[in-house]
């Protein structure tokens, strides 16, 4: 025993370690192999695009927002999935298989082991998420100077002025491969974190992993209406106009996420902006979502016997 | 060692601990340690014995901090066990282990020693000297998913050591492993205390404990029973044993004589001594083993 090895380490680095092993363990369990699936539906999605007889503005734009909508379609349900299942799963394979009894029996803050896991899983779906948005942005890039070819081509055959021509160019460039679109991209990628930090808070509690999944779900597709049914519920004064009634919906609002503010992202497939702000104030949310989920679920595991 | 001066600091001190636990249905508390008591001087192997579900995996729980005790203390080297500092010092093998199938050996030693702050050349000496000493150089890259229980001991016991603890508490340390591997396990035991190496260890194989421990304790239904050095404590001390060899019947004849004509002593029983099973199935399956 005669290496000096008495250097107990950092928070961050021992976060970053079991970050890095939960993202090589999900890795090895051959998880991008839905990345062949995604290159599939990214290609299928150009074979999508309804004939258009209307003039050269409307030729193949259809297919571009096809293959924005079907591969960020895709994106959200891989990145969601992955998520929610790959937290689930993360937790009690290592109270099973007593790995954790091996961790927390290290030097190991409770918090760094919890941190550790969901950052693993947030750069896996990090990474997929960047290996979908480079396949999406190259089928896209080069989709669209076919599309711009063709208008071009339709355009001066109909004797269309040169400024009609730019405007037209700048008109179909708006539903190419863009800064919103990559936006939009981030946005899927911060629903995804708000989902893992979530299934980290159950799974926390959770007996099981299907439990854990099933009940994100669950909360998944309440956070697409809760806003509508709030609404509702403060205008329907069934609650009355009191302060109890706004303290009920901002409890419901802290607890279940909204997601109907990423509605965005369909409006980046329609080739609207993505605006700047909206950008920042998702971004805001979805931190306070993750960071908030997994405070909440450290409590927990913080006080849990093994 | 650097200092001269022996250390007073108990290696684990664990005072009147009780530990309940709710059972699933009906609400009712379940004491799986009761009123537990012990202190481990550093260096000394001591062994908690006793039949399943005695308390034995509780009361190191405990120790490390993962279940909270209903009541008393338990401390590592003078550190409250709930303090993740008092981890510094401590190694652990929980029974059955399965670690990482995904990572190899040296992977599974590297992640621990990261854990632990290890990190460049000092980690990868330290893996290195690790795998030496447990006997898997040959194993080293191999997927831990491919390792015999033996080996999977072996390596536990490797990451319980990565960062030079001077704790070593090892849960059922050779259960499920055949006699070979087993007693790779006890020679490394021997190793750690050689080296001063504190060992604290549950078993119920009663033979195994009784060639390692130097100190016992048996814990029965949650209660400790009986504790203390493990020579005093199986000592028959009215009785003295004499082992001949080559002895002709004529000498045991006027032994036995002799010890007849004495007032006050008798002659409780002579014949051959026996090897263990344990020792006849070693020796006939090393027989052309080399090593």
């Amino acid at each position: 025993m005669s290496t000096n090895t008495h250097s107990h380490g950092s928070h961050a680095g021992r976060i970053l370690v079991i970050a890095l092993h939960a993202f090589t363990q999900l890795v090895r369990m051959k998880v991008f192999y839905f990345l062949a699936v995604f290159g599939m539906i990214a290609i299928a999605s150009n074979f999508f695009d309804l004939p258009q007889h209307e003039g050269p503005e409307a030729a193949g734009v259809n297919v571009l927002r096809s293959i924005k909508s079907w591969s960020l379609g895709t994106m959200t349900l891989f990145s969601v999935v992955l998520s929610i299942v790959a937290t689930a799963l993360l937790l009690p394979k290592d109270v099973e298989d007593r790995t954790l009894y091996t961790i927390l029996a290290k030097p190991v803050p409770r918090f760094d082991y919890l941190a550790g896991k969901l950052l693993g899983v947030l750069l896996l779906v990090f990474v997929s998420l960047a290996l979908m948005d480079a396949l999406m942005t190259s089928v896209l890039h080069i989709r669209t100077g076919m599309v711009l070819e063709q208008q071009v081509a339709m355009a001066k055959a109909q004797d269309w002025p040169e400024d009609a021509i730019a405007s037209l160019r700048a008109e179909t460039l708006l539903h190419g491969p863009n800064w919103s679109l990559q936006g939009a991209v981030f946005a899927v990628f911060l629903r995804a974190s708000i989902m893992a930090s979530l299934a980290l808070l159950i799974s926390t509690f959770s007996t099981s992993t299907l439990f854990t999944t099933i009940i994100s779900f669950l909360i998944y597709f309440i956070g697409h209406f809760q806003a509508d049914a709030r609404d509702v519920y403060l205008q329907a004064g069934a609650a009355g106009e009191g302060v109890f009634a706004k303290l009920a919906s901002l409890l419901i609002s802290l607890v279940l996420p909204d997601f109907q503010l990423f509605n965005v992202i369909d409006s980046v497939i329609e080739g609207q902006a993505f605006p700047l702000l909206l950008l920042a104030k998702l971004t805001l949310i979805g931190l306070f979502y993750a960071v908030f989920f997994t405070l909440a679920s450290w409590f927990i595991f913080a006080e849990k016997e093994f | 060692m650097t200092s001269l001066m022996p250390d007073t600091t108990p290696a684990v001190e664990i005072r009147n601990l009780v530990k309940d636990f709710k059972t699933s249905f009906r609400r009712e508390m379940l004491r799986a340690v009761d009123n537990v008591s012990l202190k481990i001087m550093p260096g000394e192997v001591y062994g908690l014995i006793g039949p399943n579900g005695s308390g034995k995996s509780t009361t190191m729980k405990a120790l490390l901090g993962l279940v909270a005790p209903t009541s008393g203390t338990c401390a590592i080297f003078g550190k409250d066990s709930l303090k993740v500092d008092s981890r510094n010092d401590v190694g652990f093998l929980p029974e059955n282990p399965y670690f990482y199938k995904h990572l190899s050996g040296a992977e599974t030693l590297r992640f621990y020693g990261k854990l632990c702050g290890l990190k460049g050349h000092s980690l990868e000496d330290r893996v290195s000297e690790l795998l030496a000493l447990v006997d898997l150089e040959q194993a080293r890259d191999r997927r831990i998913g491919g390792y015999s229980k033996g080996m999977l001991q072996r390596i536990g016991l490797a990451q319980a050591l990565v960062q030079e603890p001077r704790l070593v508490i090892l849960d059922e340390p050779t259960a499920g492993v055949d006699p070979i591997g087993s007693r790779q396990i006890r020679d490394l035991i021997m190793t750690l205390r050689e080296r001063g190496i504190t060992v604290f260890l549950c078993s119920h194989l009663l033979e195994q404990v009784q060639e390692v421990c130097d100190h016992v304790g048996i814990i029965f239904r949650g209660k400790m029973v009986k504790e203390g050095r493990l020579d005093d404590l199986i000592a028959i001390e009215d009785q003295t044993e004499i082992i001949l060899k080559n002895a002709s019947p004529e000498l045991i004849s006027q032994i036995t004589t002799l010890v007849n004509n004495s007032a006050g002593a008798s002659l409780v029983r002579t014949g051959k001594p026996r090897t263990t099973l344990e020792r006849l199935f070693l020796r006939e399956t090393t027989k052309g083993d080399p090593s």
